[in-house]
């Protein structure tokens, strides 16, 4: 297993060192902020999937490594503090100064509490930065230049997206490796079960803190990058919002497995910026996503990924194929649907269609869409989202059926407890 | 002394109106420990709600059925949304009302607009109560004090003098035990979290007249109910009330006080110093009312985590 | 048939027309990199839908070098750090000018990083047109020779506000200055002091507070109750603007509000009549200058279904204006010279319905006409659904409106 893993992750590595190479400006541009996200989500999850300590202002330290380092990228003239490539590093002492005086307060606390101290923490921060200008450059924020190091340029974003992807390689490679130590094994045991680490003589409020600390130490490596990478640093990063994003990012990715976050963060990353051009409902579609991932996978898809390889392992493709493509199907169709439905009733309710309708003499003209004119008026204009709907879950109905007799059928597996007999019993009813 | 009676009742509206928004969200953490994001959102769909109702069936009967109607929608929720992840814990069951709040917010941004809309205080209800010395007092504020000191009342005596109350304190208390003795348990969740839902979107059918009714009318009062719920201790109603209170009038007060710390530490002759560091220090705290919830908040949080009035675990 | 007589003309069609492709003029790209998305969407829609109608205008007259300028719409989601990802994206696209206005934080980052990737990628520059975002700033410390500014700043604001109210003789003689705590408040309440000689009033308090944070504001009310002001000058907007004038309204407050926002929309309808009475200065109204607005406001209503209002009519004129520099230049290889337009739109004057545009050439401040009006249920033109609309009570000319070039600005212009 585990060497399958690590070809996986070489080819995976090996796909992002060379994709610079055929993708345009735009994809790299986006590479960037998906490898930046991927690193903060990790970091994230560090203190919230593996220590259990959910917290509502890690943005705080993002911002605090992104300012740091523009200030340093402007010390001393403009020339920097360090070399290019190092940046990084300011962030990184940074995040980790910060996070563990905030650290140190917040874990005084658990679960709610912690949660309600961090959003504190947030919003306080959120609410006095515009008034330091000294610090964080008013509402303007702070602006800065690359500065060329080791006869590279910086100038353009080949360069920086080769930088961004060693830093986030070489902290998530510290991360995995910071999960083996005594301290990352400490983590787990402070998620299960607190009271008993105390029993086995561990100081708990200083464990905690200084989990926290090396969570926002990489929190503060990926606002560095951010830095870097845009050349600015604003208040606005301290918002509920970027907070908000990473934790809707690891969850979706699924927090208790490692790479889950990274996952979710690319993922969403994308899918905001591709998305974000085509429509202005865009995150309606992302807040639906996210309720139907929590729903429907809690755990994530790095969970779903990691149950259709078992089920791969334990049923071999050909029992599962017909699932597999009756799940792709009824994922079209049900995408379609709600696409329709949502961009139709947009722009039914615009401004826009509310202006058209007084201009033209017709009171309810038709709605362009997708390259074909619809009449609101008309039932087939409502049919097609309701038929295209149905349909999808009527698929959807069918896949799961034949999933779970794939399953049922399949040679019991020693460490599945589904296929017992009551596992049968239950699936040759239902087919 | 006119300044000082006026910023006393602003403020203690202000309290109210706060109360009256997270009485529902203190409620709903007390009972299932589930901290709703979501509940701003039912704010703003009971003031979006009598919005739209008000032209057919008059403003009354609008923010009636507005709350009703939010109510049936907190129904809704908890059942199908958040029931099926209640096995996952407690992050899961709010990541998810996060995701709703979200929706909800989109959606309201799609059939309503982007823009603030025209959701007035009707004419029969916009006269002034009294004068307090040049200034007049809208009755309509005091309308919401009393709407809000209502709901307090109604709530507190059916929670402890009714049996229905009793057997929801039960279930918050040990909802096994409540079970085991043939209660149906979920149904008090979810008529428990509808009833949250219903004051949420009262507090918005009344308020969202006199403030402003916009899609961002959620996200503007959703930290600040947290903070009143964590100031008062999670799941206590005299709390939020109490720490309701507390935050309208600081607010209300913090805004005449033009002092800043340079110029109080000038008392001590360290003034110019202060002024020389600049930031922090110079901020005069008129300028930082909106601030000071949360530095209440963090405090309280460092020495009573609890809150003012919740029970230790 | 010989297989010469087949292949020989296809050869001749191909190569023909790989040739005409060579010689084809490459459109010209403009991007418009707003917040189409999230709290502040609708002020970045009216933008998005101002420039769409500019560029179709130009378009109409025959667009640039025979082809038709192409629009590239990039959502900024909001947030400084997503403009400058969009502008990388619309960069690469192959946009040679961007248009924004709808946050002065946005345009700070957006013109610092323009200059920057000018600076790195002479000869493919990129201009940076602004046509909303009012801080000072960005025609101060952060002016450049590439970027352009088609919209008024606090400056202009207060001098046009104060000049047409003192001389309708409703300013007084006292006024406090209510803005919110930050640059653009700061920026306001700077101006306010500035002009209180040439205004002959006295600032008899000031108060900055938070942004979009307060939801009663009946203690400020207090404060300018207080105070004895007569008017109030503000550039609050949205929420800050609507609950401080209908708290004002509520607690019997007899005073003035003259504003530079009261147009935004949604602002009338949710006020209502607390707000007969405020003042407001903008860039156009439609009955400003008799019937010439009048002509402007009905086609821009059929083109996009409502009038023009807010920070629509500034896009249009400075995108016009744009137009008109465009029609000096001509193109070198089929390609835009940006250097050339930049110095051309430097000696462009506008004829708008409503007064002369001209640039400034130190700052690239525009000198516009602005025009102060009053909220009356006599107006022409009715805002919102509601039977209010703002009544021209005086039209200052660019000149009359203009405010001095900041000592700030230090720009350095190509060779």
């Amino acid at each position: 297993m585990n060497r399958r893993f690590l070809l996986v992750g070489l080819l995976v590595v090996i796909a992002l060192v060379a994709a610079p190479l055929v993708m345009s400006q735009s994809l790299i541009n986006a590479g960037i902020q998906m490898l930046i996200a991927s690193l903060f989500a990790c970091a994230f999850s560090l203190l919230c999937g593996q220590a259990g300590m959910l917290s509502f202002g890690h943005s705080a330290f993002f911002g605090a490594g992104a300012f740091a380092t523009v200030h340093a990228m402007d010390a001393m003239g403009g020339a920097g503090l360090l070399p290019t490539p190092f940046m990084p590093l300011v962030g990184a002492v940074t995040g980790l100064l910060v996070g563990l005086v905030a650290g140190w307060f917040a874990t005084k606390r658990t679960g709610v509490y912690f949660a309600m101290i961090t959003l504190a923490i947030g919003e306080l921060l959120y609410a006095l930065a515009p008034h330091l200008s000294g610090w964080f450059g008013g509402e303007a924020g702070l602006s800065t230049m690359r500065m060329p190091a080791f006869g590279l340029s910086f100038a353009d974003n080949v360069q920086v997206y080769y930088l961004t992807l060693a830093w986030v390689l070489l902290c998530l490679g510290l991360l995995y490796l910071f999960m083996r130590t005594p301290l990352g094994r400490v983590a787990l045991g402070l998620r299960e079960n607190t009271h008993r680490m105390r029993f086995f003589g561990y100081n708990v409020h200083v464990a905690s803190t200084l989990v926290f600390a090396i969570s926002t130490m990489f929190s503060g490596v990926a606002g560095a990058l951010q830095a870097i990478n845009i050349e600015s640093a604003n208040y606005v990063i301290f918002n509920l919002d970027l907070s908000a994003q990473v934790l809707l990012n690891s969850y979706i990715g699924g927090v208790t497995y490692f790479l889950g976050p990274a996952v979710g963060a690319a993922l969403m990353s994308f899918f905001g910026y591709v998305v974000s051009d085509l429509t202005t409902s865009w995150l309606l579609y992302q807040g639906l996503l996210f309720v139907l991932v929590m729903l429907f996978m809690p755990r994530g898809i790095a969970g779903l990924v990691h149950a259709v390889a078992q089920a791969l392992r334990r049923c071999g493709f050909a029992r599962l194929w017909r699932a597999f493509a009756l799940y792709l199907g009824a994922t079209a169709l049900l995408v379609a649907g709600t696409t329709f439905l949502v961009e139709l009733l947009q722009r039914l309710f615009s401004q826009d269609y509310r202006a058209l309708s007084q201009i033209g003499g017709n009171a309810w003209p038709d709605i362009p869409l997708f390259g074909a004119s619809w009449a609101p008026l008309s039932v087939l204009t409502w049919l097609l989202p309701v038929l295209l709907l149905t349909a999808g879950i009527w698929l959807l109905a069918r896949a799961a059926r034949h999933w779970r007799r794939a399953l049922a059928l399949a040679a019991p597996d020693d460490d599945s407890p589904a296929t017992t007999g009551g596992g049968r019993l239950v699936s040759g009813a239902s087919s | 002394m006119d300044y000082f009676i006026v910023s006393l009742l602003n403020g203690l509206i202000y309290g109210l109106l706060l109360f009256m928004v997270s009485a529902g969200l203190t409620l709903v953490f007390g009972m299932m420990g589930i901290l709703n994001f979501a509940h701003a959102s039912f704010y703003m769909l009971g003031a979006y709600a009598a919005y739209a109702l008000q032209p057919v069936i008059g403003f009354w009967w609008a923010v009636v059925v507005a709350t009703v109607l939010v109510g049936g929608v907190g129904v809704v929720t908890e059942r199908y949304f958040l029931r099926p992840v209640h096995k996952y814990g407690h992050a899961h069951e709010l990541l998810l009302t996060f995701g709703l709040s979200f929706i909800i917010a989109e959606l309201v941004k799609l059939f309503f607009g982007n823009y603030p809309v025209n959701y007035r205080v009707p004419q029969a209800l916009s006269f002034s109560a009294f004068h307090v010395g040049p200034s007049a007092y809208p009755f309509y504020r005091l309308l919401i004090g009393l709407v809000a000191i209502a709901m307090f009342v109604l709530i507190y005596l059916l929670l402890t003098r009714t049996r229905v109350g009793i057997i929801v304190r039960a279930a918050i208390r040990r909802p096994a035990m409540a079970g085991a003795l043939g209660h149906n348990v979920p149904v008090v969740f979810m008529a428990v979290f509808g009833v949250g839902a219903a004051l949420a979107g009262l507090a918005g059918a009344i308020a969202g007249a006199f403030y402003t009714t916009s899609p961002n009318m959620a996200i503007e009062l959703a930290v600040m109910m947290f903070v009143v719920v964590v100031i008062g201790g999670l799941g206590s109603l005299e709390g939020a009330l109490l720490a309701s209170l507390i935050i309208g009038l600081s607010t209300s007060f913090s805004v005449g006080v033009d002092v800043s710390l340079a110029q109080v530490l000038a008392y001590v002759g360290m003034g110019d110093w202060a002024r020389g560091i600049g930031g922090l220090l110079t901020l005069k705290l008129s300028s930082l009312s909106g601030t000071i919830p949360y530095a209440l908040m963090l405090l309280v949080l460092l020495i009573r985590p609890y809150g003012l009035m919740g029970a230790k675990e | 048939m010989s297989i010469h007589v087949v292949v020989k003309p296809l050869v001749l069609c191909a190569a023909l027309s790989m040739v005409g492709m060579t010689t084809q003029a490459e459109p010209l790209k403009i991007a418009i990199v707003e917040t189409l998305s999230g709290p502040q969407a609708s002020t970045g829609l009216m933008f998005r839908d101002a420039t769409r109608y500019a560029i179709n205008k130009i378009n109409d007259e025959g667009g640039w070098n025979g082809e038709p300028i192409k629009l590239l719409e990039y959502d900024s989601q909001g947030t400084p750090a997503g403009a400058a990802e969009k502008l990388k994206a619309a960069i690469a696209d192959g946009a040679q000018m961007v248009v924004q206005g709808a946050s002065s934080a946005i345009a700070g980052q957006l013109s610092e990083d323009i200059r920057k990737y000018d600076i790195r990628n002479p000869g493919k520059e990129v201009l940076y047109l602004n046509v909303g975002a009012e801080a000072m700033e960005l025609t101060g410390s952060k002016c450049h020779f590439h970027a352009f500014r088609f919209a008024g700043n606090s400056d202009n604001s207060v001098k046009a506000l104060v000049d047409a109210m003192k001389a309708a003789n409703v300013l007084g003689t006292k006024v406090y200055s209510m803005n919110q705590n930050y640059s653009w408040g700061a920026d306001m309440q700077a101006a306010i002091h500035r002009e209180a000689e040439q205004g002959g009033y006295e600032v008899v308090g000031e108060m900055l507070h938070d942004v979009n944070k307060i939801q009663d504001f009946s203690p400020y009310v207090q404060k300018i109750a207080a105070s004895g002001a007569q008017t109030v000058i503000t550039g609050n907007w949205s929420n800050d603007l609507l609950l401080l004038m209908k708290s004002a309204k509520a607690s019997g407050l007899n005073v003035r509000f003259a504003t530079t926002f009261l147009d935004q929309p949604g602002n009338l309808a949710n006020a209502g009549h607390v707000a007969l009475g405020a003042y407001v200065v903008h860039p156009f109204d439609a009955e400003a200058n008799d019937s010439a607005g009048a002509a402007f406001s009905e086609d821009f209503k059929s083109k996009v279904g409502h009038y023009p209002v807010y920070v629509e009519p500034q896009t249009v004129f400075g995108l016009e204006m744009v137009g008109q520099a465009l029609k000096a230049v001509e193109p070198e290889d089929g390609k835009l010279n940006i250097n050339k337009l930049a110095l051309a739109i430097e000696d462009t004057t506008l004829n708008t319905p409503v007064g002369e545009w001209r640039m400034r050439a130190d700052d690239h401040q525009i000198l516009l006409p602005m025009v102060v009006s009053e909220v009356t249920t006599e107006a022409k033109f009715k805002v919102d659904d509601t039977d209010m609309g703002f009544q021209p009570v005086q039209l200052l000319s660019g000149a009359e409106a203009e405010a001095p070039v900041q000592d700030t600005c230090k720009m350095k212009r190509p060779a």
